[in-house]
């Protein structure tokens, strides 16, 4: 019992506890003074629940110890950076200022949130079978369907941070990131905030999609306030993680690392953050407005009072179109720097693609409108956002000529992760053909808030960043645990969730196409649409099942894989050039990029030298 | 060498404060004689410049020259990148809530009490000159004449909390402007309770500056504390160089 009580993690939760009973009891206390109606439907009020929910979070943080040192720091007093963790697993549970556990607390956590996501869209997709209601209440239908989206992106998002955490500071010779405290705390506010995003279901849930529209969200249960906290709070995770890794690139690379010999991963993570640290702010601002509206009565998006539903739009989509890319350029990242790793071929068109990410980043910024073709927003704002959205092909576009290129007349081996290195490139490059129709206004005034952009979501994001984060799981695995996943495992996961993947977004995209609107409980059996919903449902199950594959080789390789101390994989990259797992400092001696960080199978390339000199 | 050095810094200073002084007054005869939102805003722009360049040190950010990433100068330096990003995205939420603004109040504005706002956006304004004063006193190592201006910084800033939520908004309420009237009260409260929030914070930033400064933690080379409090600080001045406009000067009131 003391043991467990000894846990950061478990602190924090009962932390959080009291701090949501002590803010929520505040808020009440001060309302029963005020002569209000103290209780509400769900024991307490609604602004007891929002004051409450903040509380909890804040308590959690302190509870946990994420905010120690700058306690102290304000005190006057000196803390070390870098302290030594306990050795074993209790470190991951607790506060560790080091960015390799930071990375794997973010990964870990990132795939529990996607597994519940992975969940609410089973039941759903249960429901969605067959024509009739089956088994769930409309309003829990909406709940879930709404959590799906956004459990998702915080899922995403953290997962993006794990990997960017564990990898960059590797990558570019960093003995960790450019503010370790600051990075300890983005990852320890995620958690109470996906637990408050969470609680949303037991507040009576919210019936908007995850996208939360006004004049929808000033009238759903309280759950939609919990829904608006936790993407709140966990898009401060997002800012000051892109902070951070920014910082880290600019300020502690190795020696010699010059921007066009950093790796693509590099590149892309650059590019992701300087997107989730700017344009996440909006999104929190839109949310933050919705719940004044709730709270204050402030008529922001109330056409009664003055107020503008698409206003709301206007700020919510300029985050939440950027946001897609903070989704997939670490995964393509991670496409380009795996690819010459298996073709033992330099990558093709180095700085073309290193560039394109900062190209799909900006460019990204300047398209939000293409989701409000049909909102009614002044007509002539339509055309130009159309041709910026078609733009973002550009830049993608070089990407994926680069590995075509790479690929071209190499020896391709085929282990795990470059089979689904293989299958992020095909699945995104169907996610990227079925974008133009979405993005013409012609078209897209047909296919709005049909199935048909379902499948093509579907279709980025796994191969934008599911496909290639597996790829990652599998590829650096070893360099985490010192031991690599089973192949023949790896293999039955790919072949079981690629083919059933794509029959699912063909299936979504077709289903879309004859008529089937999206986010709807229900649909009409005269449409026909039963037989092909139900292969839908099948798909989803089948890829539920490689999951479980994936999640039993996880599990069971970090203590019984097969031993794998060195260079497993013939990298060039800095960090297989030590031994695995990766020592607490990273680098016992800083090295000196000398050359092309790419340049596979040409006699006599180097790219880094050790130089004997410690940090 | 370095006496001319101090004494070009603080004449520097109390110059830039001169200068936005005129530019404020100007700012205030261009609303009330020739109501032209180009000119506003391109004195906004001017103002801002003049508070990022020399008051926030742009400059600092491309001008080092620190190798030596163990050094506390290098590290100073990434502190300084750190904090510059967050402003660059604290910056982002301001810019949301001016668009939401010119969308919902497009060039009308709530019949505000002009020579109150002028008279806060002063008191603020001399708290960033101030604050100036007293980080450049700290980076030459006066250490009275820093706890002095910084004392005065904090007064002045206290001053500009008091002055919004304690004189101009229940003067507002008593207009009928309430947040929950219309979105010109809507706005109104949103922008100047986000802003006012940031004042708060800095307030509280340079109460743990002023307490670590009298207990000596600082010196001349090591102060990237004040620094920061000085940069934060300055930021949230110029978010009120376009948000004075945007609330008291621009459009017609109704």
């Amino acid at each position: 019992m003391k043991k467990i009580l000894s846990l950061g993690l478990v602190r924090g939760l009962l932390w959080q506890i009291a701090g949501t009973a002590a803010g929520a009891l505040l808020v009440t206390g001060i309302r029963a003074l005020m002569g209000l109606n103290p209780w509400g439907s769900f024991l307490f009020t609604e602004p007891a629940w929002v004051v409450g929910a903040l509380t909890g979070v804040i308590a959690f943080v302190w509870g946990v110890g994420a905010l120690t040192d700058w306690f102290k720091w304000a005190l006057g007093e000196e803390t070390p950076e870098h302290r030594e963790d306990p050795p074993g697993w209790e470190k991951y549970f607790g506060v560790s200022l080091d960015h390799k556990v930071i990375g794997i607390q973010y990964t870990v956590t990132a795939i529990l949130l996607l597994l519940v996501g992975g969940l609410f869209a089973l039941i759903f997709r249960l429901e969605l079978a067959a024509s009739g209601m089956q088994f769930i209440s409309l309003q829990l239908y909406n709940t879930l369907m709404s959590l799906h989206g956004m459990v998702m992106i915080v899922g995403i998002l953290l997962g993006v941070a794990g990997v960017m955490n564990y990898l960059v500071p590797m990558l570019i010779g960093a003995h960790d990131m450019a503010f370790p405290r600051l990075n300890a705390f983005s990852y320890w506010i995620a958690p109470p905030a996906a637990i408050v995003l969470l609680s949303s279901l037991a507040l009576g849930g919210f019936d908007t999609g995850w996208t939360g529209y006004p004049p929808l969200s000033t009238r759903s249960p309280v759950g939609i306030q919990m829904f608006f906290v936790g993407v709140w709070v966990s898009g401060w995770s997002s800012i000051l993680g892109g902070l951070n890794l920014i910082a880290t690139v600019m300020r502690l690379s190795a020696k010699g690392m010059t921007a066009f010999r950093m790796p693509i991963l590099a590149w892309a993570s650059v590019a992701t953050s300087l997107i989730s640290l700017t344009a996440t702010q909006l999104i929190g601002l839109s949310f933050q407005l919705v719940m004044f509206q709730r709270l204050l009565g402030m008529g922001f998006f109330d056409p009664a009072k003055g107020g503008n539903p698409i206003l709301f739009q206007h700020l919510f989509w300029f985050y939440s179109h950027p946001v897609v890319y903070v989704f997939i350029l670490p995964g393509l990242g991670v496409v380009s720097e795996l690819l010459p790793v298996f073709v033992r071929k330099p990558l093709f068109g180095y700085r073309w693609v290193a560039m394109s990410s900062l190209g799909i980043a900006l460019v990204g910024f300047l398209v939000w409108a293409h989701h409000m073709f049909t909102s009614g927003m002044n007509e002539y704002l339509r055309v130009p956002f159309m041709y910026s959205t078609l733009l973002v092909a550009v830049p993608t576009g070089v990407k994926f000529f680069s590995w075509v290129a790479t690929l071209w007349k190499g020896k391709i081996e085929t282990p795990t992760p470059m089979l689904f290195v293989l299958g992020a490139i095909v699945v995104f490059l169907m996610g990227g053909l079925s974008g133009p129709p979405n993005g013409v206004v012609t078209t897209d005034l047909h296919l709005h808030d049909t199935y048909f952009v379902v499948g093509h979501f579907h279709d980025t994001m796994f191969g934008g960043y599911i496909f290639p984060f597996f790829a990652a799981i599998y590829y650096w695995f070893p360099k985490a645990t010192g031991r690599r996943m089973s192949e023949k495992l790896g293999k039955l996961h790919f072949w079981l969730l690629f083919p059933s993947f794509l029959v699912m977004t063909f299936l979504m995209m077709r289903v879309g196409l004859l008529g089937m609107r999206r986010r709807i409980a229900d649909y009409d059996p005269a449409l026909g649409l039963d037989f092909w919903h139900l292969l839908i449902t099948i798909s989803a199950f089948l890829i539920a099942a490689s999951v479980l594959v994936f999640l039993y080789n996880f599990f069971r390789s970090i203590k019984h894989g097969e031993p794998a101390p060195g260079n497993i994989w013939r990298s060039r990259s800095p960090e297989w050039q030590v031994p695995s797992p990766m020592p607490v400092h990273n680098y016992e001696e800083a090295f000196e990029v000398v050359g092309e960080p790419y340049d596979y199978g040409l006699p006599g390339s180097t790219y880094i030298r050790f130089n004997g000199k410690s940090h | 060498m370095a006496h001319t050095d101090k004494q070009t810094a603080f004449r520097l200073g109390v110059l830039i404060f001169v200068y936005l002084a005129i530019l404020t007054a100007l700012e205030f005869y261009v609303a009330v004689a020739v109501p032209s939102v180009v000119v506003l805003s391109l004195i906004a722009l001017v103002k801002a410049g003049l508070v990022v360049y020399y008051y926030m040190h742009i400059y600092r950010l491309y001008q080092e020259t620190e190798t030596d990433p163990n050094s506390y100068e290098y590290k100073a330096g990434t502190l300084r990148l750190g904090l510059w990003l967050f402003l660059l995205s604290d910056a982002f939420a301001f810019g949301g809530l001016a668009v939401a603004r010119f969308n919902l109040w497009g060039m009308t504005r709530p019949p505000l009490n002009q020579v109150l706002g002028l008279i806060i956006t002063s008191v603020l304004l001399v708290s960033s000159f101030f604050m100036n004063r007293a980080e450049t006193a700290m980076a030459h190592g006066e250490r009275r004449n820093f706890v002095i201006s910084l004392v005065i910084t904090l007064l002045l800033g206290i001053g500009f909390l008091v002055g919004v939520i304690g004189i101009e908004w229940p003067s507002a309420i008593h207009e009928g402007i309430t947040p929950s009237s219309n979105t010109l009260g809507a706005v109104f409260f949103m922008m100047t309770g986000m802003h006012g929030f940031h004042v708060l914070t800095g307030v509280i930033f340079l109460l743990i500056v002023l307490r670590n400064g009298l207990r000596g933690l600082y010196s001349a080379e090591r102060h990237r504390a004040v620094e920061a409090a000085a940069v934060y600080w300055h930021f949230v001045d110029v978010v009120w160089i376009f948000f004075y406009p945007a609330l008291y000067l621009i459009g017609t009131g109704v």
